[in-house]
């Protein structure tokens, strides 16, 4: 019996990719998308699913695994949105030349030109033209039934390509709808295991894709692809009609035509805007407007032939668009429809309607209006404004309360009481106002950006210490090195994982600047997920306690030693709770740096009451007892001299401060003790170190 | 993400952040307490100023001053007061 539930798109995803039994789901966290890693990560720790779960440290690397996973012979998912989407991008672009079947997930949210969280296709559109399949859902059950759609069509040895499945941020990801969840066993006779017919497996094939071609066969092979993806549309089609006749619903193929009987106009909508439009059009057609509606469902392979038959049937066609190819004057759609229907005898109007660029709603109101547009074109037979941009006013809200200048002003969007605001502003305090920060994407972007009164730049995350060492270069070039205090303020995430590599060639360059990492220990902005600095046994939301998992399986990265390495001339550890330490240790390294000395690096514990389940007035509470137990040693190392700056002739129990904190709810007494011996045996090296006067690769 | 408004310039389509766009922000219909100093225990160690994740706190003649347009109520405050000399009380 089928059952159902009531669902977000997000867990709508997650389900199709239990029920598609994938192998290998490589995945990193980004919002709107974040909770798909979630809910699979619930599955796998629940033994609901037997695959191999990856939380990478990157998007890049992400499809990097999916395309090995691939190549190996395994069915991959992952999923991603707008910033991630486009730090895949290389990767992306090789999967379709490697013929690797993976299927892919976009929440969809509007690309950093200016950031926001809201849906539009800016994200997906530099995709496109690739050789991927991209759909488009309207509906949470879509995106359940084409994530399964999506495989069959993938692994189809006519079309053998990657498959994006696209469905919008906020609109479908969190928003709760009814969802039918098909039988296991009905899915496993649908779509069967994948067999790669060349895995990169020496046991079964001595052949692989190859990864490179000769010029004189590109021009042919991308016409071949043509023809691939031109096949696909067949297939696309046959898989949606095959699937509508065992589990009772489809979606049209590559697109779907609503109330087009008659009609002499029709308005052409994609993803979860169509909804809405449905709504419009009922009642323009009870007005008596000849008005239908297209959904869009494939971007790509994009339905020409379907198109061109519409197009004989009606006099105008209004596309909205929530995609702007800049530089054109209009949208993404309507280019490909125009360039469609061209070469057609006799040519429908066209109209085109930009509308709900980085979330912004488009109402009923707004699709009754467009539909009006399009009507009146049809009345007058004439265009007289071909591209749109349907705007509105920006919605009042309170104002920042004015107040005499100081590098940080009072209160801000964060949680109460979040640490990372008590570090930050010590140390704006102690640099003043000629203070420069660059931060990648974090807690810190989204609710203390607004509260500076100093310039902060925010970088793409996987480059903040790239865009800090082209600030610095500035100045320096510009003869004010000294003048200025260059800082990169950055979460754990965008320090040990993804900021890792840039911050190493910072480091070994000698770039003479402060690289501060504020570490909640997790990714908190996004919802709790796991990072290289999240302590053994944490529980996140991509480490969940389940049947099979007790939080996360590693110990943390230690950063000071990575640091060390690199003979950095300053490395510091500092805790929110001893803010003399903390802010004596900010003030040394704005002395080195202004002395053009190289990379000064402080790493600064931050508990987050939010992300480490505990009431709101333990932070300070909890950070002392990180370092009274030593969990969180308080050292620094100057031209590698190590010192501990805090010594308890006893460590306090670690118990002590595991107890206070819901992520280690769940340790048993063995877990516990095991906590106990591991900091034991860093404390010891610690101590060791310290010994030696001079660490010895300085 | 959202961002806090910002200003538009001279140059066209580009949105600044800084200036009147930024200060303050009032969250005092955030709170469930109210942290209440007693003056007369305040010792003037400001470890609450240093603290306060708010910037909410200042140093006044008396003693702690706290600014309660800024306060989340989130009682660290309280907690980390060596003295005992605020109180968390629940709002009305
Ligand atoms: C390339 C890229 N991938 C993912 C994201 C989404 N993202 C924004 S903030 C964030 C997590 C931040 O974690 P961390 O750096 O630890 O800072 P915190 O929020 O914990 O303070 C992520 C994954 C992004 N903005 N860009
Ligand atoms: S989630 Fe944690 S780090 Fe982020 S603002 Fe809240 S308390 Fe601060
Ligand atoms: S309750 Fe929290 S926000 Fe309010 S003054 Fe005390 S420390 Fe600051």
């Amino acid at each position: 019996m089928t059952e159902f539930d009531v669902m977000p798109g997000n867990k709508a995803v997650a389900y199709g990719v239990k029920l598609s039994r994938v192998e290998v789901v490589p995945i990193y966290p980004i919002t709107p998308q974040t909770t798909i890693v979630e809910y699979i990560g619930e599955f796998i720790a629940n033994g609901e699913l037997e695959a191999e779960y990856i939380q990478a440290e990157g998007e890049h690397s992400a499809m990097g695994m999916a395309i090995g996973a691939s190549l190996a012979g395994a069915r991959a998912f992952t999923a991603s949105s707008s910033q991630g989407v486009a730090y895949m991008h290389e990767c992306i672009a090789q999967a379709p030349g490697y013929r690797t079947p993976i299927v892919m997930a976009v929440a969809n949210r509007t690309l950093g030109w200016y950031w926001a969280l809201g849906p539009d296709y800016s994200d997906i559109m530099p995709e496109l033209n690739l050789g991927w399949i991209v759909l488009m859902a309207e509906s949470n059950q879509e995106c359940l039934d084409t994530v399964i759609q999506l495989y069959r069509v993938a692994e189809d040895p006519r079309v053998l390509l990657p498959a994006m499945m696209s469905l919008d941020g906020f609109y479908l990801s969190y928003s709760y709808e009814k969802v039918l969840i098909p039988d296991q066993e009905v899915v496993d006779e649908f779509l069967p295991p994948y067999v790669a017919k060349y895995p990169v497996d020496p046991t079964i094939s001595d052949k692989w894709p190859a990864p490179g071609l000769p010029p004189a066969l590109h021009t042919t092979y991308r016409r071949l692809f043509e023809e691939v993806l031109g096949d696909a549309k067949r297939v696309i089609k046959e898989v949606d009609e095959e699937f509508r006749e065992i589990f009772g619903r489809g979606y049209g193929g590559l697109l779907e035509e609503y109330k087009c009987e008659g009609a002499e106009a029709v308005l052409v909508t994609m993803g979860s805007m169509t909804t809405a439009a449905r709504r419009a059009v009922d009642r323009l057609r009870r007005e008596g407007k000849r008005i239908g509606l297209v959904k869009l469902r494939a971007l790509r392979p994009f339905p020409k032939e379907e198109f061109r038959r519409i197009a004989e049937e009606v006099n105008v066609i209004g596309v909205v668009d929530r995609m702007v190819l800049h530089g054109t004057g209009g949208g993404g759609v309507f280019a490909d429809l125009k360039s469609a229907l061209y070469s057609l005898e006799e040519r429908p109007k066209l109209l085109n309607f930009v509308a709900g660029m980085g979330g912004d709603d488009i109402s009923v109101e707004d699709f009754m209006a467009m539909g009006r547009k399009v009507h009146r074109v049809l009345e007058t037979g004439r265009v007289e404004r071909e591209v749109e941009f349907v705007e509105h006013p920006l919605p009042p809200s309170r104002g920042p309360v004015p107040m005499e200048k100081m590098p940080i002003y009072p209160s801000s969007g964060g949680c109460a009481g979040c640490g990372a605001s008590i570090a930050l502003r010590n140390i704006l305090d102690v640099l003043g106002l000629n203070t420069v920060v660059i931060n990648p994407p974090s807690c810190a972007t989204v609710n203390y950006s607004a509260q500076v009164s100093v310039p902060w730049v925010l970088a793409n995350y996987a480059a903040g210490p790239a865009y800090e060492t082209g600030v610095f270069r500035a100045y320096r070039i510009k003869g004010k090195t000294g003048r200025i205090a260059v800082i990169g303020f950055s979460g754990d995430g965008g320090t040990v994982d993804i900021g890792l590599q840039a911050l190493s060639g910072a480091a070994e360059r000698g770039e003479s600047m402060i690289w501060i990492c504020y570490d909640n220990e997790a990714y908190m902005n996004t919802g709790v997920q796991r990072s290289g600095s999240t302590p053994l046994f944490s529980r996140t939301t991509s480490t969940p306690v389940g049947k099979l998992w007790r939080g996360k399986g590693q110990r943390r990265k230690n950063m000071v030693l990575i640091m060390a390495a690199h003979r950095i001339p300053y490395i510091a550890t500092a805790s929110i709770a001893y803010l003399p330490d903390l802010r004596r240790k900010v003030k040394r390294a704005a002395e080195i740096t202004a002395a053009g000395r190289g990379l000064a690096y402080i790493h600064i514990q931050q508990p987050c009451p939010t992300g480490w389940y505990f009431p709101v007035d333990k932070t300070v509470e909890v950070a002392r007892l990180a370092v009274e137990t030593g969990a969180w040693p308080l050292l620094e190392i100057e031209e590698g001299r190590l010192r501990i700056n805090f010594k308890p002739r006893k460590l306090k129990p670690i118990g002590e401060y595991l107890r206070l904190q819901g992520r280690f709810r769940h340790l048993t007494e063995e877990e516990i003790a095991e906590i106990q011996r591991v900091v034991e045996e860093d404390w010891r090296s610690w101590l060791e170190l310290e010994k030696m006067g001079k660490l010895p690769w300085y | 993400m959202v961002l806090a408004k910002g200003e538009v310039s001279e140059v066209k389509g580009l949105m600044l952040r800084g200036g009147r766009s930024v200060g303050g922000r009032y969250v005092a219909d955030w709170r469930t307490f109210r942290p209440v100093v007693d003056a007369s225990k305040c010792r003037k160690c400001w470890l609450c100023v240093m603290y306060c994740p708010e910037g909410a706190i200042g140093r006044g003649e008396e003693g702690a001053v706290i600014d309660l347009r800024f306060c989340k109520g989130c009682g660290i405050c309280a907690n980390e007061c060596p003295a005992g000399a605020i109180e968390m009380v629940r709002e009305e």
